[in-house]
Parts: C-alpha cells; sequence; structure tokens
C-alpha cells in the first residue's frame, strides 16, 4: 500500500465494489419489475448515429445508446501486412479497445480480447471481400463508454463505418442482445443487467436480406425462450437498420459534431 | 488553375489534387507566398477551437476537445492512496497519452505511433511545473490517504497540433472535475458517501470538491519553414514542413515551457519571439473558449 516516491504506488477506487442494487433487480420468479432507466422489457435505449466522426479515417461512425458509446474508424482498403499470404480476395481486420475510463473501475476494459474476433466474424459474412483483392480494411473500434450491451453497438456502428468509406457489403448489419432475468427477457440490457443476467443471446443480422451473421447464445435457455429471443432481436434489428439508413441518407451525415 | 511555377506543359497539366500530393513542397510554397493557407486560413490564424465538458458519464471529470479536427477526450478518474513519506500530505496526478488506432492512418493495433508517448511526457511535464494545481488540495487525510488523479487523454482524430489540442483538454478535464465525497471507514479504507447509507460516516472532504486552478497552461504549436511562421499546422502541413516550435505560457502570461524538437530549420530569436507573441494572442482565444465551456456547465 506504500505509495513509494517515483515508482506507481498502488491505488484503489473509493466506489464501493458491492453494489447494493441487487436487491433492485428482483431475479426471482416477480415478472412486474421496472428497469432501472424505465424501459419496457422489450424496448431499445434511443439509438443515436453519426457517421463522419474521425476525419483522418477513410470512413468512421460514432453511436451512443444510451451510456454505451463507441466510435469506429475503417481504414482502407490499403496495402496488406508484408508478412500476410497472397490472397485473391479482401481481407478484413478488426480490432476493438476500451478506454481505461469506460469502465467503473479504472482499467478493467482489457477484459475483453475476444471482442475483436467476434466483430469480424460478425461482419465478414456481410462485405463483398472479392471488390478489393490482395489489400485489406481495417475496422478499429474503440469504446469510450461501457453502458451495457457494448459488442451489438460496435457490431451496427462498424458496419455503418465500413457504409461510410464506402466498402461494399450485401447489407447493412445490425446487432442487438437480450439478457434472460428469470422468466423475463430483456433486450438492450445495460451493464447492471448485464451482471445478473441468466443468459444472453446476441444476435446479429442482414435485416433486409433476413440472413444472420452471427448468433451467440450462453447460460441458461429453454427453446422456447430460444425461439423467442430470436424473434424479438430480429425484429429490434430491423428497426436499427431503418435508423442506420437514415443516418447515412441524413442530410447532417456531413456535419461536424 | 494557374501555377505560379508554370514551367512547362506538364506541370500545368495536372489537376491541383495530383499536384499537391507529387509536389506538396511547391503546392505549399504558391499558397505561402500569397499569404494563404490551402485551408482557407492566414498564416498567424489558429483553426476553430471548441470544448465541451461532462462527456463521459463514468468519470469524475472529463472533456471533449476539437481544434479543426483533431479530436481529443479526456478524462479523470480519482482513486485514493497513501501518501509518500517525503511527502504525507499531497496527492498525486498520473497524466497519460493514447493515440488509439481509430484516430489517424498510421497507428495501428500492436505498432503505436511515436508520437504517444512524447505528447504524454510533455502534457505531464508542463501540467506539473505549471503548478496548476496544488497537490495538497488533493490530500485527504494527512499520512494516511490522498487523491490520486488518473488523467488519461485519447486522441479520436489526429489532424496535427495533438499537443495543443490535449493540453486544453486536460485543462478542460480539471476544471470540469467534480471530487467525490468520500468518508473513511472501519477498514480504514475510503469510500464514496453515497445517497443511500446517509447518515454513515463523517464526509472528509465536504468542502473541498472542486479544485482552484491557478496560472492555467496554454500552448501554440508552431511551423516553422525558411521566413514562414504558420500557426496551428494540420497533420499534412507537419509532415512536409517539419520543424515544430511549441510554446506553453499560462494564463498571466508567464512561459512555462518551449519546446523546438529539432527539425531541418534553426530557429533566430526573432523567429521564436514571433511564436511567443503568436501564442499570447493564442492564450486569450483558449482562455475564452475554457470559460465559455465552464460557463455553460454553471447554467444547466
Amino acid at each position: 500500500m506504500a505509495g513509494q516516491a517515483g515508482g506507481t504506488p498502488s491505488t484503489y477506487s473509493p466506489s464501493p465494489t458491492t453494489r447494493k442494487t441487487k436487491s433492485l433487480i428482483l431475479r426471482n420468479d416477480d415478472v412486474d419489475w421496472v428497469r432501472t432507466d424505465g424501459r419496457e422489457f422489450h424496448q431499445c435505449r434511443p439509438a443515436f448515429f453519426k457517421t463522419g466522426a474521425v476525419n483522418a479515417a477513410a470512413g468512421s461512425a460514432y453511436a451512443e445508446f444510451g451510456n454505451t458509446k463507441v466510435i469506429v474508424s475503417v481504414f482502407g482498403p490499403r496495402e496488406s501486412k508484408k508478412a500476410m499470404m497472397y490472397s485473391d480476395i479482401g481481407r478484413l481486420n478488426c480490432n476493438v479497445s476500451y478506454t481505461t475510463f469506460a469502465t467503473s473501475v479504472r482499467g478493467q476494459g482489457s477484459d475483453h480480447k475476444e471482442f475483436s474476433s467476434m466483430l469480424h466474424k460478425a461482419l465478414e459474412g456481410a462485405i463483398i471481400l472479392e471488390s478489393f483483392p490482395k489489400t485489406t480494411v481495417d475496422v478499429f473500434a474503440l469504446v469510450l463508454e461501457s453502458g451495457g450491451s457494448d459488442l451489438p453497438v460496435v457490431i451496427s456502428c462498424a458496419s455503418l463505418a465500413l457504409a461510410d468509406a464506402g466498402i461494399m457489403m450485401y447489407d447493412l448489419v445490425a446487432s442487438v442482445s437480450v439478457s434472460c432475468l428469470g422468466k423475463n427477457l430483456v433486450i438492450d440490457p445495460v451493464l447492471e443487467e448485464e451482471s445478473y443476467q441468466d443468459g444472453s443471446l446476441m444476435l446479429t443480422c442482414m435485416p433486409s436480406r433476413y440472413e444472420v451473421t452471427q448468433l451467440t447464445i450462453t447460460g441458461e435457455w429453454s427453446t422456447p425462450k430460444i425461439n423467442e429471443g430470436m424473434q424479438i432481436c430480429l425484429d429490434a434489428c430491423a428497426k436499427l437498420a431503418t435508423i442506420m439508413r437514415e443516418c447515412l441518407k441524413g442530410p447532417d451525415s456531413a456535419l461536424e459534431e | 488553375m494557374g501555377l505560379p511555377d508554370s514551367s512547362g506543359g506538364f506541370l500545368s497539366e495536372l489537376d491541383v489534387d495530383a499536384f499537391r500530393r507529387l509536389f506538396p513542397l511547391q503546392f505549399y510554397e504558391s499558397h505561402l507566398v500569397k499569404s494563404k493557407r490551402p485551408d482557407g486560413r492566414s498564416l498567424a490564424k489558429a483553426r476553430e477551437t471548441s470544448s465541451a465538458l461532462g462527456a463521459v458519464a463514468s468519470a469524475d471529470g472529463s472533456a471533449l476537445v476539437k481544434i479543426g479536427s483533431t479530436t481529443m477526450l479526456a478524462a479523470i478518474k480519482m482513486e485514493v492512496m497513501t501518501p509518500s513519506k517525503e511527502s504525507p500530505d499531497e496527492g498525486c496526478i498520473a497524466i497519460e497519452f493514447y493515440m488509439p488506432p481509430i484516430c489517424s492512418p498510421i497507428v495501428r493495433p500492436g505498432r503505436p505511433a511515436d508520437t504517444a508517448p512524447v505528447v504524454s511526457k510533455q502534457l505531464s511535464d508542463t501540467i506539473l511545473s505549471s503548478g496548476m494545481i496544488n497537490l495538497k488540495e488533493l490530500s485527504l487525510i494527512s499520512g494516511k490517504a490522498a487523491w490520486m488523479a488518473y488523467l488519461d487523454i485519447y486522441c479520436l482524430d489526429a489532424d496535427g497540433a495533438l499537443f495543443d489540442a490535449a493540453l486544453l483538454s486536460a485543462v478542460a478535464a480539471f476544471s470540469h472535475l467534480q471530487i467525490p465525497v468520500v468518508s473513511m471507514n472501519d477498514e480504514g479504507k475510503v469510500v464514496v458517501v453515497s445517497e443511500e447509507n446517509e447518515g454513515g460516516k463523517e464526509p472528509v472532504n465536504k468542502e473541498k470538491r472542486k479544485l482552484t486552478l491557478c496560472s492555467i497552461p496554454f500552448s501554440l504549436t508552431c511551423i516553422l519553414y525558411k521566413n514562414y511562421i504558420l500557426a496551428d499546422p494540420t497533420a499534412e502541413e507537419e509532415s512536409i514542413m517539419e520543424t515544430l516550435v511549441t510554446v506553453v505560457l499560462d494564463s498571466s502570461g508567464q512561459l512555462v515551457s518551449l519546446y523546438k524538437p529539432g527539425g531541418p530549420v534553426l530557429a533566430y530569436t526573432s523567429a521564436i519571439q514571433d511564436c511567443v507573441a503568436l501564442t499570447r494572442q493564442r492564450v486569450r482565444e483558449l482562455q475564452t473558449i475554457l470559460d465559455e465551456a465552464t460557463a455553460g456547465m454553471e447554467v444547466d
């Protein structure tokens, strides 16, 4: 504990680590509880998208769902790394990182190492890789603030950034997750709901083609629940894609700030 | 588009964009002789600057700053540490500057930008030596507990003058900083006093929610090229004309630091004096921008 001059003294966050809010979310069979932000169980947070957030990139997008805020930049198509083998089709390279202040305790964002490859797998089916042979498209995401459902927001935002960069895709990719809390399915969960969930389902799809590019199910699920969850996600993805499309068409897409 | 050096059919046939890419120096010189820059600014003019406080809800203090396209997001997280024996009633500030791969095509994951650690060092040198923050104000209980302020600055869009934008965002984040009210619990740990468990322990820092910022440092980076001085360069200008001078002055106009990290142009005293004069003007602009941002917060 002793702080040494010159070295970095060990520090701790004064915020209570054991949350007392657990009682707020009733995990038992009680059906009537209210979500912390007052939403209905099947209601998503208001989504905000903006393209052209980073001028240095070929394409970029900023997404804000409640407290979840992410920026995605797309670079390329550009020369592949020297060590790469020859490839007839293009390559997709994805990376997701967190800011140190994204989480309530500083520097916890590095736990999400798997997000980079999950983003890659969610997008690769939607991109026409044949349209940029021998080159690489880089998709880099930075989570500015983590507020729950981070990966679905990153995926949707990334597909918008790809569209902004003019990368050919079969369709926009929209992603939504649901959490299973007791008997209830809650869509677009916030951090708190995610930490008490019994199971989670994340669905990534191309809504106009009605094709799923990625489906992740973890935790306890019954078959009818999975069907219900998937249907909720598909409907929400379709709605999300309309908002994303509006953002691409909108007159404010080229505006600053 | 009549080029000033129409030295033959080849050059005049090039369109402007190709000329800009192939002969960047000539392209810039053709503008500089007219005392204009390609983006329409005069040589001494800085780009439009804006600052928004409280951009990150999960931090204790934060600010988003834009100078032209260059965007910086700074956030402060307060943690508790045991102060060192030499200075039992002083807190600490840890400053880190990041250039994530989203900010520029030259940064890739696993291959960080060379400039990030340089800016990081300059920032902590400037902020700590300017005396802007009295470290004694970060003390909680003498010898037992003090604040460690983690200031992390992320470059979201890199388009030149990174240090200027980063310093402004750092200063703005400190002016937005709201220190949480804490108390000492039975185990000797410092915990946040929340609304729920009011009436527990007596808070130790009820009056010390804000830091007093005195002599705030502001900076301006200039490019020296031949006899020209270009204030607040873009990334393109920085890559073409490599000699940079960064002057940091505090709000009372005193010199805090001056960087001239090499470069092919050797500066005369007069050039440095011109840079300082330009910075003096810029400090007033930046002070107004910062004041407006803080005033906007107080209204809310």
